[in-house]
């Protein structure tokens, strides 16, 4: 039985998939994009928080067998309303083993992964496999503006990706749209022949920079400090035909 | 969508360009009625009809440009008919329901509309042949005050005639004395008997299954071609509106709490569903027009498609604070459950805020007082030490509310209703019985709202949890915390505060003694009757209760402090996080809801970033139909922006138009008292 560290469990989470869902936010992430809004997900282990009132621990450790235990209390609820568990974060593949065990203790629950794919190929296949529904972020589709921008390379995300496509699986694609960073024309249309012809696309969201993304980070103590321009707006360009696209 | 017609009157009454037609009674020499009835020992009932004739006959007929549906308010009070020395005398003798005069039932529009005034005026006339003398007096307070309203319509048909609007003096002439021939003498029919209920003095006037009395007529006119579709939206925009004229008069505790509810949709005894297309009409008119009146409740089962959750659900996005829905599922069983027909059960609407009540056939008083859950609780801590276990300790918290509630029922001796004769020409049974409706109906019940249940039950659970189960608490100590409000007590503060059990986390630990509360509150109740036969129906609302409940509470043992509020009607309580609105909807459809058919719903704060796309609404309507399905009663939600109620709190001059939701109804937010404005903006920082 393993352990996992988690840093909020949301009811009722809007925007993670079909139906009513809770989104489970698992703590840790091996990227560092420019703009994440959830800065206190990056760090693997809890920490303090400067909360409203007072500080508080962000971040606490389950048991995939507690966790799991806690989620099913809301089966009925889920199944009522097509909806069901969506694991975010961070970055929730970090947490792979843990994040496996739960889903094996969640038989029948619609099941969805938020994930920027950045893992080792044997890991995703693995995740993969239990998975209703992935919704999948490509921030860039460029090696080196990918690194520029999130500290890691694009390879393993483009390669999984690929596994994705092949697996015949229901996925979104999520584009983080930053002003100048990623929302040229070249990298949009480049984002979108990535996926135009895979059958599981679901759809292709497009989520608009907000510069609320920065609200957190001092409540971790640490310093908002992006080397784009974060007062202009994202280009947003008419180029996706048949593909279903919500802009959020 | 508005047409260019509805959007001109609406800014003109947003304007308040009306308000220059007003006059006082005073100016109109009406204020001092009263003493000239006392002087003439005119009796109370002939006082109605004639307070209500002067009334009318001062009333200046106005149409403003481009009215279809007409009847404007020009006197902007109704003066008492009693002297002040006679409301004394009456005060010294009798029980007396807020202000003495007749509020919060609901008038049998239907069979009003389909007859006519004349022809029940007749009947009443007829009537007095066989009455006894009290029922001559009655029966001629009745003709006398059909005949004034019949009157004042015939003025405006003068005046109609006078601008030259023909279309609008035939059916005005039609109305004064027919039934309605169709959905535009419908409407101005139930205009002039609604604005007439008002003018005699009576409040918290409720419209009743509107969608429901009113569609037989939209149906024949617009299938017949008497009218377009387009028509129809324009006459239903107008009568919405207009019920927005003279709101502002209406009395109430605040501006908003005016009591003018409308139900749609439910079902009839068979299970029929009857949400029909102008049931969806009115959510969208209500929609398009965004004004506080009328509030809308929608009567939803578990067979309630989707879709009709979704309508309702977008016009929660508006913010106004409704529609509220009402579970047919749990309320009609719960009626028949305490006497009512199942025929009638299934009739129910809506009262001014929240309660089950029967159009025409019921003088029910649905908020004749409040029980206080977290009172209760909260004085018997003093005597904790005295138990050995959790179950002898709730044993006594059980009598004290069986004492309690015998105590509140005992305080109705010798009620008075003011004599209300034109309320009682739309009541089922009062021509039969040759009655004021102020002496009875059919049902006379009473409601009682429960307060702060869930600062109740978190106590308890805190109770048991630390100082039973876990003895991590000891008596001493939490009662000396309490006294101390706290101070000095930081760590077992935190833990009652925010670690102990909660309702609304979908724990059975606190859920379960909110049931058992509530079981306590009903069983309590159950063996009661008043004056007038009727029994005592147990509800979960607090309307005002929540503010006057709170202030004089001391620290309670869920970690809330002395002076903080208690949650308003049924809802959890807001200084702790929860787990979020699944949780909270499990909790609060848990037990059986049937047991307080007083109502009270469960108040849900959203914060309207949901509202962004189509698919969150349809998640919204799911929530909405699962709290439904899983057995809630009554669920009411609200749309909330945080960073605009500061800035309306801090500039209300830029927020006239802010309109939230206060306990069950809906009101201007710059209007109200900062104690409510307070209480909201305190709610919205637990928001989904
Ligand atoms: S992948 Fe997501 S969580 Fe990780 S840094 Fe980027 S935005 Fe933040």
């Amino acid at each position: 039985m393993s352990k996992g560290t988690i840093f909020s469990i949301e009811e009722f989470a809007i925007n993670d998939g079909p139906g009513i869902r809770t989104t489970v936010f698992l703590k840790g992430c091996p990227l560092r994009c420019a703009w994440c809004h959830n800065p206190e997900g990056l760090s693997p282990k809890p920490q303090i928080f400067h909360a409203m009132d007072g500080d508080e621990i962000c971040g606490r450790e389950v048991e995939a067998k507690d966790l799991a235990a806690d989620l099913l209390k809301n089966r009925e609820f889920f199944e009522m309303n097509g909806g069901g568990v969506t694991f975010t974060g961070g970055e929730p593949t970090m947490q792979a083993d843990f994040l496996c065990e739960v889903m094996d203790l969640l038989p029948g629950v619609h099941k969805a992964i938020e994930t920027s794919g950045y893992c080792k190929p044997e890991v995703f296949k693995k995740i993969l496999d239990r998975l209703d529904l992935v919704l999948f972020d490509i921030k860039h589709t460029d090696p080196e503006q990918h690194r520029r921008w999130t500290g890691v390379d694009n390879a393993p995300i483009l390669a999984n990706l690929q596994t994705l496509k092949l697996s015949g699986k229901p996925f979104v694609i999520r584009v983080p749209l930053i002003p100048g960073v990623n929302d040229s024309l070249e990298n949009m249309e480049a984002t979108r022949d990535l996926v135009k012809d895979a059958p599981g696309l679901q759809r292709l969201e497009l989520l608009r920079y907000h510069k609320t993304a920065g609200a957190k980070y001092p409540k971790v103590d640490m310093e908002y400090s992006p080397a784009f321009d974060t007062d202009a707006e994202p280009a947003v360009h008419d180029i996706f035909g048949n593909i279903k696209l919500l802009i959020l | 969508m508005l047409t260019k017609r509805i959007e001109q009157l609406k800014d003109f009454f947003f304007d308040r360009h009306h308000h220059s037609v007003r006059r006082t009674p005073e100016e109109l020499g009406l204020d001092r009625l009263c003493d000239r009835f006392a002087a003439d020992k005119v009796p109370a009932q002939m006082r109605g009809a004639i307070l209500f004739e002067e009334m009318t006959k001062a009333e200046k007929p106005v149409i403003f440009d481009g009215e279809l549906i007409v009847a404007t308010r020009t006197i902007t009070r109704v003066p008492s008919y009693f002297t002040e020395a006679e409301w004394e005398e009456i005060k010294s003798k009798h029980y007396l329901h807020e202000n003495g005069f007749l509020s919060n039932i609901s008038a049998n529009y239907k069979d009003a509309l389909a007859e006519g005034l004349e022809a029940r005026k007749q009947r009443f006339e007829a009537r007095k042949a066989s009455a006894d003398a009290e029922g001559k007096l009655f029966l001629e307070s009745a003709v006398r005050s059909i005949a004034a309203l019949q009157g004042l319509i015939a003025k405006y048909e003068a005046c109609a005639r006078e601008m030259g609007d023909s279309a609008l003096a035939e059916v005005l002439a039609s109305i004064r004395t027919e039934g309605a021939k169709g959905f535009r003498e419908a409407l101005q029919l139930l205009r002039f008997i609604h604005f007439g209920l008002w003018e005699s003095g009576c409040y918290h006037n409720t419209l009743g299954r509107f969608d429901q009395y009113m569609y037989p007529y939209y149906k024949k006119d617009v299938e017949s071609g008497r009218i377009s579709k387009d028509e129809a939206w324009e006459l239903l925009l107008s009568f919405f509106l207009a019920c927005n004229k003279d709101s502002d008069l209406y009395p109430g505790m605040q501006q908003g709490d005016n009591g003018q509810s409308l139900v749609l949709g439910g079902r009839d005894e068979k299970g029929n569903t009857l949400f029909n297309e102008l049931s969806a009409m009115c959510l969208e008119a209500s929609y398009d027009l965004n004004l506080i009146d009328p509030k809308i409740n929608l009567r939803v089962d578990r067979n309630t498609p989707l879709e009709i959750y979704k309508l309702g659900a977008r016009l929660t996005k508006r913010g106004l604070g409704f529609p509220q829905y009402d579970n047919d599922d749990v309320v009609v069983p719960g009626l028949i459950r305490k006497g009512y027909s199942p025929e009638d059960a299934n009739d129910y609407v809506v009262a001014a805020c929240w309660e089950f009540i029967i159009p025409g056939k019921a003088m029910d008083i649905v908020n004749i007082g409040a029980l206080s859950f977290a009172g209760l609780v909260s004085k018997s801590v003093d005597r904790l030490g005295q138990y050995k276990d959790f179950e002898s300790y709730y044993a006594s918290v059980d009598a004290d509310i069986k004492e309690e509630c015998k105590a509140i029922a005992a305080q109705y001796k010798n009620l008075y209703i003011a004599p209300a004769p034109l309320y009682s020409v739309f009541m089922d049974g009062t021509l039969e019985r040759a009655r004021d409706i102020t002496l009875g109906a059919k049902y006379n019940n009473f409601g009682i709202h429960g307060t702060g249940i869930a600062t109740a039950a978190d106590s308890l659970a805190a109770i048991e949890k630390y100082v039973f189960d876990e003895k991590s608490v000891s008596v001493k100590d939490l009662q000396a915390a309490l006294d101390a409000n706290f101070e000095g007590w930081d760590e077992l503060w935190h833990k009652l505060r925010f670690e102990a059990p909660k309702m609304g986390n979908d724990d059975d630990y606190a859920d379960k003694l909110a049931q058992r509360l509530l079981a306590s509150f009903d069983e309590g109740l159950a063996p009661l009757r008043n004056e007038r036969g009727g029994c005592f129906r147990a509800g979960t609302g607090t309307a005002m209760y929540y503010i006057f409940h709170a202030t004089c509470l001391k620290a309670t043992p869920d970690g809330r402090k002395a002076g903080e509020v208690i949650p308003a009607n049924y809802s959890p309580s807001m200084y702790t996080k929860h787990k979020g609105p699944v949780s909270v909807l499990k909790s609060f459809s848990k037990g059986d809801l049937a047991r307080t058919i007083n109502g009270g719903p469960l108040t849900i704060e959203l914060d309207d970033t949901i509202f962004r796309n189509e698919e969150n609404l349809e998640k919204l309507a799911m929530l909405i139909r699962s709290y439904v399905q899983l057995g809630g009663h009554q669920l009411q939600l609200n749309t909330l922006n945080k960073e605009t109620l500061f800035d309306a709190k801090a500039h209300p001059e830029k927020h006239r138009n802010l309109i939230v939701r206060v306990w069950g109804w809906s009101g201007y937010f710059v209007e109200l008292d900062e104690c409510y404005q307070d209480h909201i903006i305190n709610r919205i920082k637990f928001a989904v």
